[in-house]
């Protein structure tokens, strides 16, 4: 079976958002962004996602957050906020509250 | 293939098949209930559906150090090639990079995932699991250490051939797709596959479904 379907296909290939990359983001567009991704990781919710606070703690506070869960946020931060982030970047106290991981990224989107 | 798959067929005689190539690793166990979801959907619309174990993962018996990605575009090939009458492939994720060896009258992909990005997650769990046990590695040292032998990520042992072909895979330009993200113009849903704990999502299983029976139906295959 290796014909392959050459009739029109109304639906068509889209075009990927992930690459969407508005340079100079303003923080508020990053705070939203690092909630939505917190929410997507940790299954938070969109309730508990809103109600993190600065002094929210992260890391060792949610049960939810182990190893895996940093790399992930990690790597979709990366995609999402369209950064780099290197390893020695990368200490405990970025993941202790949620104050200091935005302050970290909006830090990194403004390069 | 002699590994295992689940397949869920209709009532009747199918109007086409649904081949799913999962997500790579742990991202597999985080979606597979909802793809099974979006199999019973399928199967309830008229299509028969298939679910293939890649070897090294699920029930496989072969051991994941030995298999690269090669071998998991050979077994999915083979798998698609026993399916009789026309036939959609689905990817989620890292399956997007295996996907094209196999024969189908059209492919449909959701979140693409590319390798490197894949890759990168792996080696930060290993070096932030390592942190905590009091070892110093980083993303280079494991890189480097992966060059020359097997490497423990996350709990998958994958050889340095693995490794060097996931680094550098990107999904491969196949004729008709879609590909889809998640999103209001997308599939209404939650990265599952990114979820600390798994969870699953029927609305997001019947977006599927539908999705993939507009496509299909749009490209003439049902």
């Amino acid at each position: 079976m290796g014909a392959r379907t050459q009739g029109f296909c109304a639906l068509g290939a889209r075009a990927r958002v992930k690459d969407m990359l508005v340079t100079d983001t303003p923080a508020t567009a990053v705070d939203a962004t690092l909630r939505a991704l917190l929410a997507d990781v940790l299954g938070l919710g969109e309730a508990r996602a809103a109600a993190l606070t600065d002094d929210s703690g992260l890391f060792g506070e949610l049960p939810e957050f182990d190893s895996m869960a940093v790399a992930t946020v990690l790597t979709e931060m990366e995609d999402r906020l369209g950064i780099l982030i290197d390893d020695d970047e990368v200490d405990g106290e970025i993941f202790e509250t949620y104050g200091n991981l935005l302050a970290f990224s909006v830090r990194k989107v403004a390069g | 293939m002699s590994e295992h798959h689940l397949r869920i067929d209709p009532a009747g005689t199918p109007r086409a098949s649904v081949l799913f190539v999962p997500p790579l690793f742990e991202e597999a166990n985080r979606t597979r209930r909802t793809l099974v979801l979006a199999m019973r959907a399928l199967a309830a619309e008229g299509l028969a559906t298939l679910l293939p174990d890649l070897p090294g993962q699920n029930e496989s018996l072969v051991p994941l150090v030995e298999v690269d990605l090669a071998r998991w575009r050979a077994a999915l090939a083979e798998a698609a090639s026993e399916v009789a009458g026309p036939l959609i492939i689905a990817s989620l994720r890292g399956g997007a990079l295996i996907d094209h060896a196999a024969p189908a009258a059209a492919w449909w992909r959701l979140a693409p995932a590319s390798g490197a990005s894949l890759l990168r997650t792996l080696l930060r769990a290993r070096v932030s699991a390592d942190r905590e046990a009091g070892i110093a590695s980083s993303l280079a040292s494991l890189e480097a250490e992966a060059a020359a032998a097997p490497l423990l990520l996350a709990g998958n042992l994958l050889s340095p051939a693995m490794i060097a072909d996931l680094g550098a895979a990107e999904a491969q330009a196949v004729e008709p797709l879609r590909s889809v993200a998640l999103g209001a113009d997308g599939i209404a849903g939650t990265p599952l596959w990114l979820r600390a704990e798994p969870g699953e999502d029927r609305d997001m299983a019947q977006a599927i479904a539908a999705d993939i029976i507009a496509w299909s139906r749009s490209c003439g295959v049902i």
